[in-house]
């Protein structure tokens, strides 16, 4: 059974449709990348799927649990759901580690000292340890995006979004945060991610959706999409894309 | 200059009960004026039109309208009502209530500089509303505000001084007082200015102390 599967996701804002119907499952374990032009609902398939906005129609199946029905418990729902930002927003009247440990203490109720030792386990994977009593405005966007992911990570949750996790960053940035994400998929943590980074894309997914105008235009392997696919669409998005890089 | 001399000293207990009553108005109607402003502030933010409506015209009516007006209106327009309140019920009332929606504003004008992807992100993490407003909001637009609720702490010390006028016997009134006992007008109310001036540098001088400790980088305040 799929850990996340959607059916026939409709959103519309007003009358605009903006996601037509998208079905796609995710396994645990499987990192799964989301990939398609600006406006083609990205960003809007994955605030969806942890109900920051709420889907017009259609099914997501989250752990077994229809979570589109009325009465979810969405707080326990996103606790499950760990989201990483393009802009990384971190608290910023916060240093590194109480950004990873105010989740801790206040929502997983963990002790003070053991919620620290967390931190610091997860911040040692992404080599963050000693800027731990820093504050966001003291570190570089990779920094800020290493400690965005370990937030995420430190509430163990099934499944990771990331949703344009290099956009905002500069090539060196990029490569950081793209070894660290790669060692996530190499630990097999389930991941969502979208992004216009070919780079990103081929190195940390299973599998690539392409999205075009609110609709999954294909899905298959990086090789395949990016040099091999019958659909002209396709092939001229991943053309453009990765001649741009 | 020795005859307004001999009379402060003269007055002295009653400037110093009036001092003492001025200081306890401003210390009072701050502390209420700071915990109201935080709670109209959390109305501003309320997710049902018609509690942020309402909240938007308390404020509008409070920062539209002269101080003194509220404070007659409590005072002497209440009583034709059969409601009778002191001198010092009024003030902190009055005050508590225009203190109140001015912070407001201050705590509105710092949030609209926030980085609302922040919020977004908590609220991604599980954090309920009130958890969000208290951890991520709160701590921000009160570092962020301390310039403006300081300097509201100041226009509260000289706005005590219009007490008087309700019969509340603030150190302006025992000034006053003295004024119209020796007629030294200028010696007296230039005396009660350079008083009020010390008063605030006080405040000034804790203010920014209390800014070099809270500061924070990424913090411009």
């Amino acid at each position: 059974m799929a850990l996340l599967e959607v059916k026939n996701l409709v959103k519309k804002f007003d009358d605009k449709d903006i996601l037509k119907g998208i079905s796609l499952e995710l396994h645990e374990g499987q990192s799964k990348v989301v990939m398609g032009g600006s406006g083609c609902g990205k960003s809007t398939l994955l605030r969806c799927l942890n109900l920051l906005i709420q889907p017009t129609s259609g099914e997501i199946i989250f752990k077994g649990e229809n979570i589109t029905r009325p009465g979810v418990d969405v707080r326990k729902l996103r606790q499950d759901i760990g989201f990483v930002f393009q802009h990384f927003a971190l608290y910023r009247h916060l240093t590194v580690q109480d950004n990873i440990t105010l989740g801790l203490r206040k929502l997983k109720k963990m002790p003070a000292k053991a919620a620290v030792e967390k931190a610091l386990y997860e911040l040692e994977r992404v080599d963050m340890v000693e800027h731990r009593n820093k504050y966001p405005a003291q570190l570089s966007g990779g920094q800020k995006q290493r400690v965005a992911i370990v937030r995420a990570l430190a509430m163990d949750p099934a499944v990771i979004f990331l949703d344009e996790p290099t956009s905002a960053l500069d090539p060196q940035m990029t490569r950081e945060v793209v070894t660290v994400i790669n060692k996530l998929y190499l630990d097999n943590i389930t991941m969502l991610c979208v992004t216009h980074d070919a780079f990103l894309a081929k190195y940390i997914s299973d599998s690539i959706v392409f999205m075009d105008e609110g609709a999954v235009a294909a899905e298959d392997i990086a090789e395949r999409l990016f040099y091999d696919h019958p659909d002209p669409r396709v092939r001229q998005f991943f053309l453009s894309v990765i001649d741009h890089r | 200059m020795d005859a307004l001399i001999n009379d402060l000293i003269a007055f002295s207990p009653q400037i110093i009960a009036g001092l003492k009553n001025t200081l306890l108005l401003m210390v009072i109607m701050s502390v209420t004026g700071l915990f109201g402003g935080i709670a109209v502030f959390y109305l501003t933010l309320s997710r049902t039109n018609a509690v942020r409506t309402w909240t938007e015209r308390y404020i509008s009516f409070f920062i539209g309208t002269p101080l003194l007006v509220h404070l007659f209106l409590m005072y002497y327009g209440l009583p034709e009502f059969g409601i009778h309140l002191s001198a010092f019920t009024v003030c902190i009332i009055g005050f508590t209530l225009n203190v109140s929606a001015y912070n407001a504003r201050y705590l509105m004008t710092a949030y609209h500089g926030l980085d609302k992807m922040e919020l977004e992100a908590a609220q991604t993490q599980g954090f309920t509303h009130p958890e969000i407003f208290r951890l991520i909001i709160l701590p921000q637009v009160m570092r962020l505000s301390v310039p403006s609720l300081t300097n509201q702490v100041i226009q509260n010390l000289k706005d005590t001084s219009v007490a008087f006028l309700i019969q509340f016997p603030d150190f302006f009134a025992q000034m006053q007082e003295i004024a119209s006992t020796n007629f030294q007008f200028f010696k007296t109310y230039m005396t009660a200015g350079l008083v009020y001036l010390a008063l605030v540098s006080i405040i000034v001088i804790a203010a920014r102390r209390l800014e070099r400790h809270i500061s924070l980088p990424g913090f411009h305040i």
